[in-house]
C-alpha cells in the first residue's frame, strides 16, 4: 500500500471517529473496497461514560483510573465547525437540500472526494436553488446539516478537507 | 410589436431536453446575457423534481446570465422574473385585470396557475457563478389533472381564461423587453423598487394565507416582503420571516 492511499485511509478512519462521536455511537464498523483483493475493513468503538450518578457509592473511588481515561472526548465539546478552516458556510438565508430532487441520491456523503467546483448542497430562497460548491477539491469530513433544514447566512454546512 | 432589449442574446430551438439544462451547458461560454426558446421540451423540470409539461404551443424558455453580487441578492431575480412576466401578460394581452403574483414568482390568472418560475444558480468549473431563470407559460394548453399536486393552484392558460392565442416568439419579446427594464432598475436603484411594484400586484395581501416549508406549515396574515424578500406573515406567536416555501390559499 503506497503512503498516499495510506493518508487517506487515515483521514477516513478520523472521520469515521468524528462521525462516532457527532452521532453518540458507541460502535461503528465500514468496509470499503478498492478492487479486488483490496479492501479497508474499519470498526471504531468507544466507551460511553455512563453519566455520574449522583450519590456516588464510597466503593467507587477504588476506580478513580478508569473514571480519568474518558476525559479526552469531553475536550472535543468547545469545536466549533464554523471556526474550522475547510468549513464552507452557507452565503444565505435559507432551507437545505442534500440531494438534488427528493428522493435521488445524495450530491455528497461523508469521506467522499470532491473536485473544486462539485455541487455539494443546494440552499433554497426566494425559488432560486443556489448550487453550494465546493471551493477546493478535498475530501467530506462532516456534514453538518441535515435534509430541508432551515439555515442562516454563514451558518457551517459542510467541511472539506 | 416590442423591440429587442439592447446586449441579450436569443437561441430559438426546436426541441431541447430542458431549456434550463441547455442553460447549464452553454453557461461556461456566455458573452452576455442569452435567452432560450424551445418550441418543444421533452424533460421539462419544476422545483425539487417535480415534471413540468409543457404541451406544444406553450411558452418554455430559460434567461442564463451571470448577475453580479451576493447569492441572496441573485435570488431577488425571482421577483424581477415575476414582474417581467406579469408585464409581458399585460403587453400581449393588453389586460392585467385577473392578473396576480402569488409569492414569491407565481403568475396567477384568475385566480389559476397561468406560470411557473425556476431559478437556478450555480458556479461554473472556472469558478463563474451564473443564474438560469426557466419560466414556463401555459399560453393555450394547461397540464393534465393528474399532474397537480394536492392543493395546488388550478391552472389556466391565456387561451382559456382571455380567449387570446399567443405566439411563444411574440411572448418572448415582451417578456425580455420587461426583464431588461426591471434588470436595469434593480442593478441601479436597487431591491426597493422592484420590492414596491411586487407588492402592488401581490395577491391575498393582508389576508390569511399558509407557508408550508420542508419542515413545517404556518399560516398567517400575509403583512408585506421584507427587504431580503421574505414572505412576511403575523402569527399567533407574532411575526414570521419566511424566506423558502410553498404557499396555499
Amino acid at each position: 500500500m503506497t503512503n498516499k492511499s495510506h493518508d487517506a485511509d487515515v483521514e477516513f478512519i478520523k472521520a469515521l471517529a468524528e462521525l462516532l462521536r457527532e452521532n453518540d455511537l458507541t460502535e461503528l464498523q465500514v468496509k470499503r473496497d478498492y478492487g479486488e483483493d483490496d479492501s479497508l475493513n474499519v470498526r471504531v468503538s468507544r466507551q460511553l461514560v455512563a453519566a455520574p450518578a449522583a450519590p456516588v457509592q464510597v466503593a467507587a473511588a477504588a476506580a478513580p483510573v478508569a473514571a480519568a481515561a474518558p476525559a479526552a472526548p469531553a475536550a472535543e465539546v468547545a469545536e466549533d465547525p464554523a471556526a474550522h478552516p475547510g468549513a464552507v458556510s452557507s452565503p444565505m438565508v435559507g432551507t437545505v437540500y442534500l440531494q438534488p430532487e427528493p428522493g435521488a441520491p445524495s450530491f455528497i456523503k461523508v469521506g467522499q472526494q470532491v473536485a473544486e467546483g462539485d455541487t455539494l448542497l443546494i440552499v433554497e430562497a426566494m425559488k432560486t436553488m443556489n448550487h453550494i460548491p465546493a471551493p477546493k477539491a478535498g475530501t467530506v469530513k462532516r456534514i453538518l446539516v441535515e435534509d430541508g433544514a432551515a439555515v442562516e447566512f454563514g451558518s457551517p454546512l459542510v467541511i472539506v478537507e | 410589436m416590442t423591440d429587442w432589449p439592447t446586449g441579450y442574446g436569443r437561441r430559438v430551438l426546436d426541441e431541447v431536453d430542458s431549456t434550463l439544462d441547455e442553460a447549464a451547458r452553454i453557461a461556461p461560454t456566455l458573452t452576455g446575457p442569452e435567452w432560450i426558446l424551445a418550441r418543444r421540451q421533452t424533460k421539462g423540470r419544476g422545483r425539487r423534481g417535480r415534471a413540468w409539461t409543457d404541451p406544444s404551443g406553450n411558452f418554455a424558455g430559460t434567461l442564463v446570465y451571470r448577475p453580479e453580487g451576493r447569492p441572496d441578492q441573485i435570488a431577488l431575480r425571482s421577483f424581477i422574473a415575476a414582474l417581467a412576466l406579469y408585464d409581458a401578460v399585460e403587453t400581449v394581452t393588453g389586460r392585467s385585470r385577473g392578473l396576480a403574483l402569488k409569492w414569491p414568482n407565481d403568475v396567477l390568472l384568475n385566480g389559476g396557475k397561468l406560470a411557473g418560475i425556476l431559478l437556478e444558480s450555480a458556479s461554473s468549473k472556472d469558478g463563474v457563478a451564473y443564474l438560469s431563470i426557466g419560466i414556463g407559460v401555459n399560453l393555450c394548453e394547461t397540464p393534465m389533472k393528474e399532474w397537480l399536486e394536492p392543493g395546488a393552484v388550478w391552472p389556466v392558460s391565456l387561451l382559456s381564461e382571455m380567449g387570446m392565442k399567443v405566439e411563444p416568439e411574440t411572448f418572448l419579446e415582451a417578456l425580455a423587453t420587461a426583464f431588461a427594464t426591471y434588470e436595469d432598475q434593480f442593478t441601479t436603484y436597487g431591491f426597493d423598487p422592484i420590492r414596491t411594484a411586487w407588492l402592488s400586484r401581490a395577491a391575498k395581501l393582508g389576508e390569511v394565507i399558509t407557508a408550508r416549508t420542508a419542515r413545517e406549515e404556518i399560516s398567517g396574515t400575509f403583512e408585506t416582503i421584507d427587504g431580503s424578500g421574505n414572505l412576511v406573515l403575523t402569527t399567533a406567536q407574532g411575526a414570521v420571516t419566511i424566506p423558502a416555501a410553498d404557499i396555499f390559499f
